[in-house]
């Protein structure tokens, strides 16, 4: 192979290797700024400057129609570049759960969980759960739920109706756990569906 | 001048590495396998997770109206949908077609039947998947994006596949074998690093309460709580085994005295997190990136395809 063909792989190489190093200290920055960790809370002003500074050269700073922006991003996710590795890290928070309690004409109550067919989908629904538990936007959750409660409407078409009642599983520790202690559920919030007013309403503990 | 000289040299040296196509076959035909096995299990809930507004689980176009504030560029089952559209194809019958191409073109990886086109059609149609489905999407999407992105890119077909044995195909430059598999060696190690830094920032996974959460915590709750406590005084040690692999794999997976050690934790890890927690394509595929990248070459059958690489030098010196 010519030296000049090689120094073209190695320019791509370089830049690889440098978005997917700045991508994933950017997740870490991110993660050390909100999670509890060995460093003490004061830091986590300084974690936050950092994640900034990581996020300015993958052009997350430029403004979102900027076409620098757009190919970079682009990129990152042609190339499955475009999130970190911190996989249970630093530690492992709560589970959601979403019930949905569906109120029939006769009076009749059913409890139901989301439909999937498998064990491989289960894991994909936890991970929207999640997505839908840790977002800071209320009218994400809401649009998220009420899709959820949609897609459950459509299977009970006949429901007059439903209640969205997403919480969060909380998990004892292994010495609680010895002790008797069982995950517990905690409410966090509930959305009423009504088939006559198509309306939503809320309610938080 | 001549120690930047040198410098030079050895970077270009490991970089551009002879190597046989070996692990290439391997990355083929495991991501072949792997989306083999993603295709059918979504096979069911395939619509259900991917349909546009008012007939799935969630709204696809949702999902991918807030990617394309990142970016225009990155594909989705909406472009094809909308292709679909002009020629009079309903949205379930696109979706129905992407999933079948889908399955075919990872049937094509498996067996290197036009390999290269194959696998630029199964990164693809599973990135425009794991995109537009991005709600629901995990690790293992981003891995196998990261697989067939590389795969799409490497000197293909190798020799085992059919299109060699079929077309009987023109050796590929082993230096530029060897350079992609560099970069699929170099990508793990900043993987590994990351994920291993991350882990041990947190106290949980020092004092192993982080074991524990992972394995009781739904949906990964496949083992009994009241078995796994019997094993609670394993967990501390567990967490900091897991913490030092992860976080010495870019310095131990490199030395052959500690690479063969280091690739049996690594995948072991991967293989007791599959089995224990039900994320088993999530380990296979992060075994197969593992095994594609440094597999080829630790046994000695093996060391004797290699020609000019670093351990074939070894061996001929």
């Amino acid at each position: 192979m010519p030296l000049s063909k090689k120094r073209v792989y190695l320019a791509g190489l370089a830049l690889q290797l440098l978005l997917i190093i700045t991508v994933s200290s950017r997740d870490t920055f991110w993660l050390l700024s909100k999670s509890k960790t060995i460093f003490p809370e004061s830091c986590k002003k300084f974690w936050r400057r950092s994640e900034q500074i990581a996020s300015t050269p993958l052009g997350q700073r430029l403004p979102p129609s900027n076409p620098v922006r757009q190919i970079l991003t682009g990129y990152l996710h042609l190339s499955g570049i475009e999130i970190g590795y911190g996989f249970f890290a630093p530690n492992i928070p709560n589970s959601y759960k979403l019930v949905f309690e569906l109120r029939f004409p006769d009076g009749r109550v059913e409890y139901k969980l989301p439909r999937v067919s498998n064990a491989a989908s289960v894991l994909r629904v936890a991970t929207l759960l999640d997505m839908i538990g840790r977002t800071r936007s209320e009218a994400f959750r809401q649009t998220m739920v009420k899709m959820l409660a949609d897609s459950m409407w459509r299977e009970h078409a006949d429901a007059t109706m439903i209640r969205a009642i997403f919480g969060s599983v909380v998990l004892p520790s292994a010495a609680e756990f010895e002790q008797g202690k069982r995950e517990s559920y905690e409410f966090l919030y509930a959305y009423d569906f009504n088939v006559t007013e198509k309306s939503s309403q809320q309610s938080t503990p | 001048m001549k120690r930047l000289s040198a410098w030079r040299e050895r970077l270009i040296d490991f970089c551009f590495p002879a190597e046989s196509d070996t692990w290439l076959a391997v990355l083929r035909i495991g991501l072949g396998l792997d989306v083999v096995l993603y295709a059918l299990s979504l096979r069911d809930d395939w619509n259900y997770f991917l349909a546009g507004t008012g007939h799935g689980l969630i709204s696809r176009n949702l999902g991918e109206a807030i990617l394309s504030l990142e970016s225009h560029l990155v594909p989705t089952l909406g472009w094809l949908v909308n292709l679909g559209t002009h020629i009079g194809l309903h949205e379930e019958t696109v979706l129905g077609v992407a999933w079948i191409c889908l399955l075919v073109s990872s049937c094509g990886v498996l067996i290197g039947l036009a390999s290269r086109f194959s696998a630029i059609l199964a990164w693809f149609l599973h990135l425009c998947a794991a995109k537009s489905g991005g709600f629901v999407s995990y690790g293992v999407d981003n891995f196998m994006t990261i697989g067939l992105f590389y795969l799409m890119l490497s000197p293909l077909p190798d020799q085992y596949s059919l299109d060699w044995r079929l077309r009987k195909s023109e050796s590929r430059d082993p230096q530029l074998v060897g350079f992609w598999r560099r970069v699929l060696q170099l990508h793990l190690c900043i993987i590994y690093f990351f994920s291993g830094l991350a882990k041990c920032l947190g106290s949980g996974w020092w004092d192993g309460s982080n074991i524990w959460r992972a394995l009781i915590r739904p949906p990964f709750n496949i083992i009994d709580p009241e078995t796994l406590v019997r094993w609670k005084y394993l967990f501390p040690v567990s967490g900091i085994f897991i913490c030092l692999l992860e976080i010495g794999y870019p310095v131990f997976i490199w030395s052959s005295k500690t690479r063969k050690i280091w690739l049996i934790s690594i995948c072991a890890m991967h293989a007791g997190i599959g089995l224990a927690m039900g994320m088993y394509l999530f380990a296979f595929i992060i075994i197969i990136l593992n095994v594609a990248a440094f597999g080829p070459g630790l046994i000695r059958t093996d060391l004797r395809t290699y020609q000019l690489g670093t351990v074939g030098k070894a061996l001929i010196n």
